[in-house]
């Protein structure tokens, strides 16, 4: 997951490099740390620098690594035969390497050849059954031929022993709300949750799903982790601000008729009001009339 | 007078937008909200205009539901109302309306019985550069008398149309002009406010 500050950075290189400034390989690289896929750059601007002799060579031991990516990058975009040469040459400089085996793997899988791709990857497991790339691109191959509910299966199994792969959970989570199953998304978010209690993003994505089961105890809970969003980003996301917006006027229709104790007090509702129509007011003033009239008629509903 | 006959006619604009916006999320799962009204003699239904609305998460309500108020709110007072729902899928060979899409078509269809559900054909976008097709790349779906979503066949039934005939051909050129960089939806306008869901520059 990317921060905004990161997700600036990256795109301020990416126009920097597409318009002819330089910084093709700081690009590369950031990409690469911040696991982003954007394979149609990565293709353009890598390949030229593997096809420019002194471009690469001022890699030095690199540029076996921007092979790697390249060759991914042209799997992603169907580029099959920049993606063969690269492994071919990959091959030929690691002749026993796994890392190699898994890039064919992928070029199976980017063909279609389902079958051979799996066959391959479960020789691999035999081999080595803790190599955590491999279970996860079988995962990615059930999912790529429709098997979803396999795919989830394998995804349970793997974090049974990989417990700590928030990538794994996350992708799991989508998965399930893919398919409206918003009781195992929510258990995903909560080990998500567990694993890094300071990461708004995990808040804001349980407090989704925790409104969409719906219920007035879940919309309760959701609330709760709007306010936390809130607090961990300082005020500075509208998500988790239009979220207790809903969250505060949903609990209000549900407990209509209700006991008056137990209704909410306002006032989270109104900072978070206010909070969207300052930032509006900044951001996109033309859109400020708008919100406040929709935000108004939220509240005289609940 | 039932979905029986009724015709579906998308403004290119608003057909473009949809398509471009599927094409800038290649590798998710995409939706939008067609926005429009019934024509003047009421055998038809203009789609005069789109929003595109996610790339993530679509099955989750908070950030729909914050989006359909405002896009009803801003395309009331236009005279337009939410008229449709287009959804395209995950994986190239998917062409199944699944459960997410039905859900939201039968929340647009309670306001607007004759809403149609446009599913993006994969298939036929691919095969657009052809160039000979001058149907939209997309299936359409309206429900029938049992409640379900019913795939209209477009075999020689023309009952969804671009209303510019030349409208998959001005898409063609702005797919090879990379033109899907500009196009935002709601999931940009949450993460940062001063991107336009709108896109009121798009197509200047």
């Amino acid at each position: 997951m990317v921060t905004k500050s990161e997700e600036d950075q990256l795109n301020r290189l990416e126009s920097q490099v597409d318009n002819g400034g330089g910084g093709e390989w700081e690009y590369l690289c950031l990409v690469r740390k911040l696991k982003v896929r954007r394979p149609d750059k990565v293709l353009k601007h890598g390949l030229a620098i593997l096809n420019d002799f002194k471009k690469r060579s001022a890699l030095g031991t690199e540029d076996w690594t921007l092979c790697e990516q390249v060759a991914i990058a042209a799997m992603d975009c169907q580029c099959l035969d920049v993606a063969k040469d690269c492994i071919k040459v990959l091959r030929k400089r690691f002749p026993d390497s796994k890392r190699v085996g898994r890039l064919e793997g992928m070029l199976l899988e980017a063909k279609g050849l389902w079958a051979e791709a799996e066959k391959a990857y479960s020789s691999f497991l035999e081999d080595n059954p803790f190599d955590q790339v491999i279970h996860k691109r079988r995962v990615a191959v059930a999912k790529a031929q429709g098997n979803i509910s396999t795919a989830i299966e394998c995804l349970n199994k793997y974090l049974d022993t990989f417990m700590a792969d928030n990538d794994a959970w996350r992708e799991l989570a989508e998965i399930y709300v893919s398919l409206q199953m918003y009781k195992q998304a929510a258990f995903c978010y909560e080990e998500l949750i567990l694993s890094q209690p300071t990461n708004p993003l995990y808040h804001i994505a349980y407090a989704d799903v925790l409104y969409t089961n719906g219920g007035i105890e879940n919309l309760q809970a959701a609330k709760k982790y709007y306010a936390s969003a809130i607090n961990l980003t300082g005020g500075k996301n509208q998500r988790a601000l239009f979220g207790v917006c809903l969250c505060t006027s949903a609990i209000g229709q549900l407990s209509k008729g209700r006991n008056k104790d137990d209704k909410e007090s306002p006032e989270l509702q109104a900072l978070a009001v206010a909070a969207l129509e300052k930032d509006y007011k900044q951001g996109a003033p033309d859109k400020l009339p708008l919100l406040t009239s929709t935000l108004k008629s939220l509240r005289v509903s609940s | 007078m039932g979905s029986g006959e009724l015709r579906y006619e998308i403004a290119q604009n608003a057909y473009i937008k949809l398509v471009l916006h599927a094409l800038k999320h290649k590798a998710a799962a995409v939706n939008g909200v067609l926005l429009g009204r019934h024509s003047d003699r009421g055998e038809a239904v203009e789609v005069l205009d789109a929003v595109p609305l996610f790339h993530s998460h679509l099955g989750l309500l908070p950030n729909l539901e914050i989006s359909l108020l405002l896009i009803e709110e801003y395309y009331g007072s236009k005279g337009m109302s939410i008229v449709g729902y287009f959804h395209a899928n995950e994986r190239y060979d998917d062409t199944e309306l699944g459960g997410v899409a039905r859900n939201i078509g039968d929340h647009i269809f309670r306001y607007f019985p004759q809403a149609a559900l446009l599913l993006l054909d994969n298939k036929k976008l691919e095969a657009l550069s052809n160039g000979k097709d001058r149907s939209p790349v997309m299936q359409l779906y309206t429900r029938d008398s049992s409640k379900n979503w019913k795939l209209v066949s477009s075999d020689g039934s023309n009952r969804l149309i671009t209303k510019e005939p030349s409208a998959n051909v001005v898409l063609l050129d702005y797919i090879s002009s990379g033109k899907w960089h500009d196009v935002f939806d709601f999931d940009d306008h949450l993460d940062d406010i001063t991107k336009d869901w709108l896109n009121p520059d798009l197509f200047k």
